[in-house]
């Protein structure tokens, strides 16, 4: 099982697309100069191929009222007087995955030759306690770079060694598993500009890769997307009482951005979140609803796009949804529960949806109406349970032990 | 009333550089509608939580809100705004026309300028501007300077005084020596109403109303949506003149989004919600509706048994009825826009909530007993039911914000309606 992935410009006359008899399905993604404004999977079906004609029909019907944003906002013109993007820092919190760093790097280095327009820009690998050199070899080749060493294991050790280490007045996280579109910093400014008040932004984040099932069953249900529209999130989000709790309205940790200084204001991230095995996620729910909280404001950039490698192997993609999403999460709740009384009633109402929002999925799942077959629901199930039941107790006491360990 | 805070209504053209939302003591948020050229094109809400809000982030916010309507101003279809009736299953309508959308550019200006377009700006020299008004000569002096100002002008604008306590009214409308004094001693808008038209001579007839502020384009573009001759009735859109109470809030945001975007309601409206009664309070507003003249021969004028001074409201509503009954079609056109105080004090809303659902239930009668729809009955007996139902389970549940509607006189309106009915609506 295997998607072909087309990337079409619109501002180009529009090709036919024909799928290579090994392919099972297809997925489009549209930009206008370069602005992503829809992607869509298909199924093959009957099809060998997409004529142009159905092309344009299919795009206009997907992204026809961004596009006539897009002429209101040209229009418009960029605000004025524009503020150039100030000095940033690129962390990278990697462990044992150097051909991921290498790819990174790549696309990152097209955007920030000094020929590329950007300001400042600072990159910063951050080691995770390696079982190799094999990273630390690869940014010794590399003069643009620089490079530290976390000991203490676990994703959010690494990134507040990142927050202690930058230069810059942003800071932007990248996992090692994605590459950034050759916008992603024009993004960036473009969302900076906008709002000279946020604390964060977040982008879109679409697959690098439909080569295996695991990775199309990841993206048909959604994948990480977050739609083609600029979204700003404030303190109260009006016509959502669970807010700002849900899981996945603000965007995802592997392409983040914030205001350096709002982070250390806030501690950084919880290191009892995001610690690698025992709770592999949970940390960028976190620090969004802190970001929240606190005041905001967070903004999502659709033009911040990095493409992601989803797991490629089915049972690594069920261990995500029992740990990654359904313990990681509901970690993250019971800290929110025990750190913000005030907000004791969204937040148990948040546990209620999320319960009743999974015992849906797997009806649905049951009766074949649903992307994942049910033994993954169940699994995310299962690992909600676990971390609600003193999941987040527990991860204090592994991370303070680790902390011990490496003083 | 504590815990209220007024909310202020900024208009903001466009193409204008757009200012800073600020905070201030005392204020709850900001009703923002978008323009462009005296189209207006979109509203977002911020409540103040939501604040400051500087303005490269209004500005980055305002394209998406505003897409939608600028489609359907340039490129029409795909673009065609749903009927307002979200319970309905409506087939969906999306852009098909890549190219036409990609070739987009400056649309704003092609869209001001095509309404400014000599062939788009009718002449409303056949248009009869009725006024009804009852003892309320300050409401009615502002209204009448902006109806002053109207360009293109009407043909004739006829002031009805309704049932009058002094002369107030007649003094104000002498100030104006282009308008004419009908008065009209027998209480109730529908007579007044029909008292206008009777008295006026144009071959449209709009309405407005005293509490309302109207802006020079408004008549003009009311007569230049009769452009299709099917059309026999248009209305438009109703937008706060402010929102610095409680009421005035609750009524603006607890009420329907008339949206703007223009909405054909025609025969396949008709029959696709006639099972469940056809939502005719949806297509418009007494405040702000014109017909053309000879639609008071084809389905008579508005029933006397209903309206204010009567059952208490929906003998606007009721005539669209009859209009879409016989084949005919109405017209939503938001182009044509005015601006309406709504009640300001907590009471007064409460009893024109119940005057509404006493009328609109008195209403849902008499269209039963003149049509034989059993979709009337289905609103009343089974639709509305529910809908208190849920109010009130929601109520129940703690999810009233200080700024829902008072549900009370609604349900009470809604039982003396049926008694309404039973006492004077079936008389002819």
């Amino acid at each position: 099982m295997s998607y072909a992935i087309f990337d079409i410009e619109l501002t180009r006359p529009l090709p036919g697309l024909s799928l290579p008899a090994e392919r099972t399905g297809l997925a489009v993604l549209a930009r206008h100069a370069g602005v992503p404004v829809a992607f869509w999977l298909e199924q093959r079906g009957e099809r060998t191929g997409v004529t142009a004609a159905e092309l344009a029909r299919e795009i206009a019907s997907r992204a026809g009222v961004q596009l006539v944003a897009r002429a209101v906002r040209e229009e418009l013109g960029a605000p004025a007087p524009a503020r150039a993007l100030p000095a940033l820092t690129i962390a990278i919190c990697t462990r044992d995955r150097p051909e991921g760093v290498a790819r990174l790097l790549d696309s990152l280095a097209v955007l920030t030759k000094p020929e590329a327009g950007a300001g400042h820009v600072e990159i910063l690998v951050v080691d995770n306690a390696p079982s190799d050199e094999r990273t630390r070899a690869l940014i010794d080749s590399r003069s643009e770079v620089r490079y530290v060493r976390e000991p203490r294991p676990g994703l959010n050790f690494g990134r507040n060694r990142a927050v202690a280490e930058a230069r810059g007045e942003l800071l932007a996280f990248l996992d090692d598993d994605v590459v950034v579109d050759r916008h992603w910093l024009a993004g960036l400014a473009e969302a900076w500009n906008e709002n000279p008040d946020a604390a964060a932004f977040t982008g879109l984040v679409l697959p690098l890769e439909l080569e295996t099932e695991a990775q199309i069953l990841f993206e048909r249900r959604g994948g990480f997307r977050r739609g083609f529209d600029k979204l700003r999130f404030g303190p109260e989000l009006p016509g959502n009482p669970l807010y700002p709790g849900g899981a996945g309205i603000f965007g995802t940790g592997a392409n983040m951005t914030f205001r350096t200084a709002a982070l250390r204001e806030l501690g950084g991230f919880d290191e009892a979140l995001d610690t690698g095995a025992p709770v592999p996620g949970g940390g960028d729910l976190d620090i969004f609803y802190r970001v929240i909280r606190s005041g905001g404001p967070l903004v999502y950039e659709p033009r911040c796009l990095v493409f992601h490698l989803h797991r490629r192997e089915l049972p690594g993609l069920r261990r995500q949804y029992r740990k990654s999403w359904g313990l990681g999460f509901m970690v993250y709740v019971s800290k929110c529960l025990r750190t913000d009384p005030e907000r004791r009633g969204r937040l148990l109402g948040l546990i209620g949806w999320w319960f009743l929002h999974e015992a849906w999925q797997l009806v649905r799942s049951a009766v074949g109406r649903h992307a994942l077959p049910p033994s993954m629901i169940v699994g995310e199930l299962a690992g909600g349970v676990v971390g609600l039941l003193g999941g987040y107790g527990r991860s204090l006491r592994r991370t303070e032990r680790i902390r011990l360990e490496h003083p | 009333m504590t815990g209220f805070a007024r909310w202020e209504v900024l208009h903001l053209e466009l193409r204008d550089s757009l200012p800073d939302l600020e905070p201030r003591d005392g204020l709850g948020g900001y009703r923002v509608v978008f323009w462009a050229g005296g189209v207006p094109l979109g509203h977002c809400d911020y409540p103040v939580e939501l604040l400051p809000l500087r303005a490269p982030a209004l500005r980055a916010a305002a394209p998406m809100a505003v897409a939608p309507v600028v489609g359907s101003h340039l490129l029409g279809r795909g673009f065609v705004a749903p009927w307002p009736v979200p319970w309905e299953r409506q087939p969906r309508v999306a852009p098909d026309d890549l190219d036409a959308v990609l070739g987009l550019s400056s649309p704003l200006a092609r869209l001001v300028g095509q309404l400014d377009a000599p062939d788009e700006a009718a002449p409303a020299g056949d248009v009869s501007l009725v006024v009804c008004t009852r003892d309320r000569p300050e409401a009615l002096a502002r209204c009448l300077a902006s109806l002053e100002r109207l360009d293109p002008a009407p043909g004739e604008i006829v002031v009805v005084d309704n049932s009058p306590a002094n002369d107030a009214t007649r003094r104000v409308t002498g100030r104006y020596p282009g308008m004419r004094y009908v008065a009209e001693p027998r209480p109730g808008l529908s007579v007044a109403r029909n008292a206008g038209i009777r008295a006026s001579r144009g071959a449209f007839v709009a309405f407005t109303d005293d509490d309302v502020g109207v802006p020079p384009a408004w008549i003009g573009r009311l007569r230049a949506a009769f452009r299709d001759p099917e059309v026999l009735a248009v209305t438009g859109l109703v937008l706060p003149a402010r929102l610095d109470t409680r009421a005035r809030l609750a009524f603006e945001l607890g009420g329907e989004s008339w949206g703007y975007r223009s909405v054909d309601f025609d025969e396949r409206f008709f029959a696709a919600t006639r099972a469940r009664g056809v939502p005719v309070w949806r297509i418009g507003a007494g405040a702000n509706m014109a017909f053309r003249r000879h639609v008071f021969d084809l389905v008579g004028p508005f029933d006397e048994r209903l309206g204010a001074g009567a059952s208490g409201c929906s003998e606007d509503s009721e005539l669209w009825y009859r209009i879409l009954a016989a084949g005919h079609r109405c017209r939503y056109e938001p182009t044509a826009v005015v601006f309406h105080e709504h009640r300001a004090g907590w009471d007064e809303l409460r009893s024109q909530m119940y005057l509404y659902m006493r009328g609109h239930v008195t209403a849902l009668l008499i269209q039963f007993t003149r049509h034989g729809h059993w979709g009337n009955l289905y609103r009343l007996f089974v639709s509305l039911p529910a809908y208190f139902a849920r109010k009130t389970a929601g109520r129940m549940l703690g999810h009233a914000g200080p700024a829902s509607l008072p549900l009370s006189p609604r349900v009470l309106g809604s039982l003396a309606g049926i008694v309404w009915w039973a006492r004077y609506g079936l008389r002819r």
